[in-house]
């Protein structure tokens, strides 16, 4: 039998990497991770992730060599069910839930994942920014109903952690080809401004200076404040500002920001961090397009596994994660995007450039799901 | 039975039935005037009734829906495979023979592999022929659109009729059509008839009823007659097909054409070595990828080397209007059988001279023969041109020159294992072939040549790059020479270079976060000269050349870099513009410091600005006008590709660049790998980081997004003012109901009224008004009726309707995405699709494939789908098929049709209890599923499997043993198997008991402590607790004592695992004429009747006469005291034998005298008298008593009837008192 085997360097896009080839079939052999560092190999928070992989397939085959520089990984089928996994503190609860939104449609059972672990942190997407923008976009796809939710349950900061995430996702044979071609305006900007282990004040200044930011643009603004006491605040104190805009066409862009950990860089003053995620969110508006920066990749591997269908999708600029994204599914799907820029019109005062992502699906059938 | 015997029926003219009938016809529907006549017949009886028969009328009319499916034809459908099958001598050549000269005219001697004809405007056919090989059948049912499935009617239907049936039912059930055969064999025209009948409701039964089946009466000169063909031929063209679900998903070739590429040195030293072979065909189903993975049934798995399409060698004809198709348009195509002359390649042109086997005598008139001695005339002609062209005899081998070539076509001839004949391959040179195929063969010159291109980029780079600046000046020659030396034409070669490098550079960089270096550079620079630089980066494609990026620290480096990326857009100016540059990079040099003109690009993106600084210094003219020319150069460059699409995939060439490269055989290139491996290395994170250039603080940023939100400014179409307009058009008058207000509408008021202001003006503007008015009212009536439409259609619009519509929009926006995309992009894209005729190059296909060719066999490419390559344990469900005349065992290797595969595996059968157990079965049951669980290869879910013993000959019975379906993909069941194990007591306390030989070890009993065991008997019992001595012994409690003499059991599950055994049937790698008789792996039946070993039967099991020994008793002993206690009746009597009596009491016996003999003789008769009159009597009084008893009975029955009524009579007027009553209580309320 001819090998299908794919071969990388380095630890980057190791989430992709190992997504991909899940989902593909394709095993994948990862060389030289970090082998020119002072700390070679896989670091604690890549191996929780291979650990979690492990949970939620069936017959993975995964090898690593002595000192953690080489990595093979032959998936097995995704299994499902009921998950709980501790995850690393080094990287926050979005890293491996980003690994997981994009694998839990394919499941042989439905998802139900406990991840706990730090929910927010600068570093990765976090598990609010998640809740308001990945899900809406993965309900676009078909992937909605019953027990489609993520809950978070308490809430852990970086770098104690402490926080706890549920994460119930049901299974999908196919997945729907979509036509995102139209953000439409802003029609309304939500938020949570959260505060752990600090005054409850905090949140109140954050809102206050975000809404001085948007109140220019559009009156509908609400931030919700949420402050968490006891023993759903987690370990460390901090807080910080998810702020989403949501389309007419129920296309949600999102920008967050929170606190640096604690005993890592300056402080941050709330009211500052307020502003600076209000300019981030209309650096998103900015941007623009019917999928947020963060949730690009997700968007387009949905793209990749639907049906034999054309779907398109406008996004904005592509970020060099959604680049090397679209690489990997060449690499593990055969399939090329048909990418468009689409310049805005010279009155026209909608943001920067927009790409158009079309693609035809592979025709992904979940091959998990048991038939009766 | 002589229709003549019966007369006709002759319908009235006249007279009052023609009357009555005329009336009825007149009236027209009778229906409608019963309901009239008699409306109480039609009224509704029962609501429950009428709501349970709408019901059933909404049950059938949803029954008929399927499930919508986006429609993925292509516009231009490939051939549809007409699968001709039947048992042998049936007439398949034949048949096929009479329909490609019924639709081209032309005849074809041997059918041998896919013979593709145009039949019609839209619809072209691919003929094969199905042998009576198995193997052949399960391939080609997978493939089949048509199937004509020949039968011998002066035979009846043959096993293998049935067979193909059974492997189209699991398969997918393609379009089935029968054609009976030699049926001028029958003399009698009833037995005629009747076995027609007989064999079309036998065929009926097993595709559906009503299937078509056609009738070939009669051979006319060794043909079928050509009515029948005729009409046989009109049906299959108009016939419609259903797309099956295996074939829709995947894509698949019927291979057509095969050409060895390996090198034949590389087979000369080594015959057996793997060959690199490259298969042509149409390609079907779906979408396909290159670089995908195959499987070829028969052979095995394989990576596809490379995809290419090319022209269709059997197109349809492009004017679409006229009737018919003239012959030039009739085309035929059957490479295998010889037929098709000259074929194409992607690098070859093969001509085939007349051929041997193909019918002899039909040479003069070949069409293929003059079109070869049309090429080979119109080739001596051409050497002018050859003389200064290459020649690649080979694909990948040396190009020769055209002094190495004597004149006219190269010929070589080649032995041709397929056809068993010469063939003679001839290769043109590369201008030849364009002019010849006018394939795609500048795309190879382009990407040759921009291979060149790339490595002189390459160099160059590397050059500015890490060398130091006495270097430089070498570089500048070096790069005259290359530019004498390139040949291309050079604005081709600009193009694809710019575009190359943009590709190549991307590649290195996957990231390009670093866009502050840009950025803080060109501040740097904008402070130093004072000069007005904006940085308009829109930041998502702030790429750089990494070795910027590695060396940004450096003033002088930076600066240097900025004169590279100069030099690199001069470069691509024209050659005038070279020679130039070549100047300005030196003068530039010379004088650093005020750098007249800078030219600093920051990306690659088409979207991004870029910077132009235009000095206010500026002395030099005509460095102005380079200035200008260079950003015009650079300017098309980033219009001319699609350079996003370069950016995110790169070029196909710049992967394999990464070797250190040597410069003049004295320098080795290092290249700076640190910023490449912390790329390799980086964060992976997916949060875009935001672009530093935007400032939300200034105005003009926030109001470059005012539009985004709803308070900003709408499009004009959406605006509210618009739509309100438009609202107002559609519902311009109405009228209020609640106020009485009457709102008219505006437009036309307010028009009229322009209208007569205009009329006194101007004449010619109201002509315009006029026309513009008409327009405005058919817009709107437009707009009125589409409303109308949408709304009617509404009314009953269901689910099922909505979602048809959904797919039909789908397949729309399918259809128009790419239309307007040429092939060679749009290949890349959604692959190739179906319609297309490819070409697939496979490398390391075993070379038996190639040796062993038979082109009556169909090669099938079949295309697997993600994760379909891979091999695990897969869950099914399984029935013996109900003719296969024996059960199957587990174990027993199996040969399984699934999916495009056909493999040996070693199945187990289990089947599901009650408790959710999955327990082994060691035969597959008789009439019922059961389940199955092999190692074979991952199929989606749902997919059919059909399973043989044997594929070898042909056997007497059936020969598929069982069909099902795939359930599941991995190993989530656990099979068991019963495992009981047998101890027995060895000490025997009240209820505990101590048992040995169960377990070994002391450990074996401790995992089962507590584990509930049993005797043969049925006492129950539980293990307790291990003993030390001996080894494995334990202690057990029972609910009752044991016996010496009873076994002990314990009844457990042990899990089975699933033998892992994949062994693809490699059908067609056996030597040609044995194809049939491929052999796996044996059955243990098979083995042990071919080495002749017979099991010893267990003497256990052998039936011996049984002896039963009697059994003894011994007697119940009651102790004394007890038998005291005892009441009289308890207690145990004499039990002695009485033993015989003693003489004493022995009673002698009497000895009557005559006279007493009498005297007792006759008491004797006296008593009997006596007897018999009292029984007499007793009889009589019986009688006499049940008479009184009826009586009495009687008088009673009629008393009580006298009573029943007396009280009835009592109880009504009692009744009738009490109505009374209560009327007249209720008298104020209730009046009638």
């Amino acid at each position: 039998m001819a090998s299908h085997g794919l071969a990388y360097d380095g630890c980057n896009f190791f989430r992709q990497r190992l997504v991909l080839s899940t989902l593909s079939g394709k095993r994948v052999k990862i060389k030289n991770i970090r082998s020119k560092d002072d700390n070679p190999g896989l670091r604690d928070f890549e191996a929780s992730l291979i650990r979690l992989l492990d949970k939620v397939t069936n017959g993975s085959i995964i090898e690593i060599n002595q000192t953690g520089t080489v990595l093979f990984y032959q998936p097995g089928l995704l299994y499902g069910g009921s998950v709980e996994h501790d995850c690393n503190l080094q990287r926050s609860v979005g890293y491996y839930l980003e690994a997981l939104l994009m694998l839990a449609p394919f499941m042989k059972t439905s998802l139900k994942a406990t991840l706990r672990g730090v929910t927010n942190d600068p570093r990765d997407p976090t598990v609010d920014m998640l809740k308001s923008t990945a899900l809406p976009l993965m309900k676009k796809f078909g992937i909605d109903g019953e027990g489609f939710d993520l809950k978070v349950v308490k809430r852990g900061m970086a770098p104690g952690g402490g926080g706890e995430v549920v994460f119930t996702c049901p299974v999908r044979r196919t997945i729907r080809p979509v036509q995102l071609t139209d953000p439409a305006k802003i029609k309304r900007i939500r938020g949570v401004a959260y505060s752990v282990r600090v005054s409850p004040q905090m949140a109140n200044r954050i809102v206050e200076s975000a809404r001085g930011v948007l109140n220019q643009f559009i009156p509908d603004i609400y931030i919700y404040t949420d402050h968490m006491k006891g023993a759903n605040s987690g370990k460390s104190p901090g807080f910080g500002l998810t702020l989403v805009a949501e389309t007419l066409n129920g296309s949600f862009l999102s920008a967050e920001m929170s606190s640096m950990p604690q005993g890592q860089g300056d402080p941050k003053l709330p009211e500052d961090l307020g502003r600076d995620c209000a300019k981030l969110l209309l650096e998103e508006v900015h941007r623009g397009g019917c999928v947020d920066s963060s949730n690009q990749s997700l968007a387009l591997l949905l793209m990749t596994l639907g049906q034999q269908d054309v779907s398109k999708v406008l996004l904005g600029p592509l970020s060099p994660y959604t680049i090397e994204f679209l690489r990997h599914i060449r690499d593990f799907f055969q399939l090329m995007f048909k990418i468009e820029v689409q310049k805005p019109s010279e009155d026209e005062r909608k943001g920067g450039d927009k790409v158009l992502m079309t693609c035809v699906g592979v025709g992904y059938s979940n091959i998990n799901k048991t038939i009766k | 039975m002589d229709p003549g015997y019966y007369k006709r029926h002759q319908q009235k003219h006249s007279g009052p039935k023609a009357e009555r009938k005329k009336l009825k016809k007149q009236e027209g529907s009778t229906e409608e005037d019963g309901r009239k006549r008699n409306p109480k017949a039609f009224s509704v009886q029962s609501a429950v009734r009428m709501a349970k028969t709408f019901h059933r009328s909404q049950d059938i009319k949803t029954k008929k829906h399927h499930i919508p499916h986006v429609d993925r034809t292509p516009l231009e459908p490939p051939p549809i495979v007409i699968v001709v099958v039947g048992p042998p001598k049936v007439g398949k050549s034949t048949l096929i023979r009479c329909l490609i000269k019924n639709f081209t005219r032309q005849k074809l001697g041997d059918i041998c592999g896919p013979v593709t004809i145009v039949s019609g405007k839209k619809r072209r056919l691919t003929f094969m022929e199905c042998n009576n090989d198995i193997n052949t059948m399960i391939d080609l049912a997978k493939v089949a659109d048509l199937v004509l499935m020949l039968i011998d009617a002066s035979f009846g239907f043959e096993m293998e009729t049935f067979e193909f049936l059974n492997i189209c039912q699991v398969h997918g059930f393609p379009r089935i059509m029968g054609v009976l055969t030699h049926l001028d064999s029958f003399k009698n025209n009833k037995t005629l008839r009747k076995t027609k009948k007989n064999l079309k409701h036998r065929f009926w039964t097993e595709v559906y009823q009503g299937a078509k089946l056609f009738y070939l009466s009669g051979m006319v000169y060794g043909e079928y007659q050509i009515q029948e063909v005729k009409n046989l031929g009109r049906f299959i063209s108009v016939m419609k097909f259903r797309p099956l679900v295996w074939q829709t998903s995947h894509p698949y070739v019927l291979v057509d054409r095969m050409e060895d590429l390996t090198d034949p040195e590389r087979v000369r030293t080594d015959p057996k070595c793997d060959r690199t072979v490259s298969l042509y065909g149409y390609l079907r189903g779906t979408h396909l990828k290159n670089k995908g993975q195959v499987h070829i049934p028969g052979v095995g798995d394989f990576q596809v080397a490379d995809v290419n399409f090319l022209p269709d060698p059997c197109a349809l004809p492009e004017a679409q209007k006229k009737r018919a198709l003239n012959e030039k348009e009739r085309l035929l195509y059957a490479p295998m059988a010889g037929v098709g002359g000259v074929v194409y390649d992607k690098d070859a042109v093969y001509i085939d001279l007349p051929a041997s086997h193909v019918n002899q005598q039909q040479e003069e008139v070949r069409p293929t023969t003059e079109l070869v001695q049309s090429l080979i005339d119109t080739h001596a002609t051409l050497d002018a041109k050859m003389a200064a062209s290459k020649v690649s005899l080979f694909s990948g081998s040396a190009t020769l020159d055209s002094t190495d070539v004597e004149e006219g076509p190269r010929e070589e001839c080649v032995w041709d294992p397929n056809t068993q004949r010469k063939r003679r391959k001839v290769v043109f040179t590369e201008k030849e072939e364009e002019d010849v195929s006018g394939s795609s063969d500048d795309d190879e010159d382009g990407d040759v040549d921009s291979e060149d291109g790339d490595q002189e980029e390459q160099e160059e780079d590397e050059d500015e790059d890490n060398l130091s600046t006495f270097l430089k000046d070498a570089r500048a020659e070096s790069d005259e020479t290359e530019k004498t030396v390139t040949d291309a034409p050079p604005a081709k070669k600009q193009k694809v270079e710019g575009g190359k490098k943009r590709g190549e550079e991307s590649a290195e960089v996957p990231a390009f976060a670093d866009s502050e270096d840009d950025l803080e550079m060109s501040e740097e620079e904008s402070e130093e000269e004072g000069e007005n630089v904006r940085a308009g980066d829109s930041g998502h494609c702030s790429e750089e050349d990494e070795e910027e990026s590695g060396d940004d620290d450096d003033g002088e480096e930076e600066e240097d870099d900025k004169e590279e990326s100069e030099d690199e857009s001069m470069e691509e100016d024209d050659a005038a513009g070279a020679t130039m540059k070549k100047q300005t990079a030196s003068e530039s040099e010379e004088e650093e410091e005020d750098s007249i003109l800078r030219f600093s690009c920051c990306s690659r993106h088409s979207a991004l600005e870029f910077i132009l600084l235009f000095p206010s210094t500026g002395g030099l003219r005509w460095k102005e006008g380079l200035q200008q020319k260079a950003s015009e150069a650079f300017l098309r460059q980033q219009k001319a590709a699609p350079n996003l699409r370069k950016l995110v995939y790169g070029s196909e060439a710049d992967d394999s660049d990464d070797e250190e490269q040597e410069l003049g055989g004295l320098f080795r290139v290092s290249r700076p790998q640190n910023s490449k491996k912390s790329q390799a290395n980086g964060v992976d994170s997916s949060r875009f980081d935001p672009d530093a250039s935007h400032n939300w603080d200034l105005e003009e940023m926030l109001n470059s997004i005012r539009d985004c939100f709803v308070t900003g400014k709408w499009e004009e179409d959406q605006d509210a003012a618009t739509l309100l307009k438009e609202d107002e058009e559609l519902y311009g008058d109405f009228e209020d109901l609640e106020t009485g207000k009457v709102h008219k509408g505006q437009t036309g008021d307010e028009n009229d009224e322009d209208d007569a202001d205009d009329d006194d003006n101007e004449s010619l503007v109201k002509v315009d008004d006029d026309e513009v008015q008409k327009k405005k009212r058919l817009e709107k009536k437009q707009r009125l009726k589409e409303r109308f439409n949408a709304e009617y259609d509404d009314e009953d619009a269901t689910y099922f309707d909505d979602l048809k519509e959904e797919m039909q929009k789908q397949a729309e926006l399918n259809r128009a995405e790419f239309a307007d995309v040429d092939d060679e992009t749009r290949v890349q894209y959604e692959g190739f699709r179906p319609g297309m005729y490819v070409r697939l190059e496979i490398s390391s296909l075993p070379c038996e494939f190639v040796t062993n060719f038979d082109p009556h066999y169909p090669i099938i490419l079949g295309g697997l789908g993600a994760s379909e390559g891979n091999v695990g344990y897969l869950q099914m469900r399984l029935k013996k098929h109900r003719w296969y005349h024996r059960i199957l065992k587990t174990r027993d290797p199996l040969i399984l049709s699934l999916g495009w595969r056909r493999f040996q595996t070693i199945p187990l059968y289990h089947i599901e209890d009650h408790n959710g157990r999955h327990r082994l079965l060691k035969y597959t049951p008789q009439h019922m599923h059961c389940g199955a669980s092999i190692w074979g290869p991952v199929t989606p879910q749902g997919t059919g499997f059909l399973a043989v013993q044997s594929v070898a000959g042909t056997k007497a019975n059936f020969r598929i043993a069982a069909t099902g379906v795939i359930l599941d993909l991995d190993k989530s069941v656990t099979i068991v198997k019963k495992l009981k194990l047998i101890g027995y007591p060895y000490k025997i306390f009240k209820n505990t008991s101590f048992i040995k030989g169960m377990f070994n070890t002391v450990l074996e009993v401790a995992k089962f402590e507590g584990a509930s065991v049993r005797t043969v008997s049925g006492v129950r019992g539980q293990i307790k607790k291990a003993l030390s001595t001996p080894p494995g012994a334990y202690r057990a409690t029972f609910e009752d004592r044991l016996l010496m003499s009873d076994v002990v059991f314990l009844r457990s599950w042990y899990p089975v695992s699933v033998p892992q055994l994949y062994n693809p049937v490699t059908s067609l790698l056996l030597p040609a004429g044995q194809k049939d008789s491929w052999a796996g792996m044996r059955t243990l039946g098979q083995l042990k009747h071919d080495l002749g070993i017979r099991n010893k039967p267990n003497t256990d099991s052998l039936y011996k006469p049984v002896v039963r020994a009697p059994r003894h008793f011994n007697r119940l002993h009651i102790p004394k005291e007890l038998q005291k206690a005892l009441p009289f009746k308890s207690k145990p009597k004499q039990q002695q034998p009485k033993g015989k009596t003693p003489r004493d009491l022995q009673r002698p016996s009497v000895i009557r005298e005559p006279h007493e003999k009498k005297v007792a003789a006759l008491l004797l008769a006296l008593s009997t008298v006596h007897n018999h009159k009292r029984k007499k009597a007793h009889t009589a009084q019986h009688a006499k008593h049940k008479e009184f008893l009826q009586q009495k009975e009687k008088l009673e029955e009629a008393k009580l009837k006298r009573q029943k009524e007396a009280r009835k009579k009592l109880y009504r007027i009692q009744g009738q008192v009490d109505q009374k009553k209560s009327r007249s209580s209720l008298k104020g309320a209730e009046e009638e």
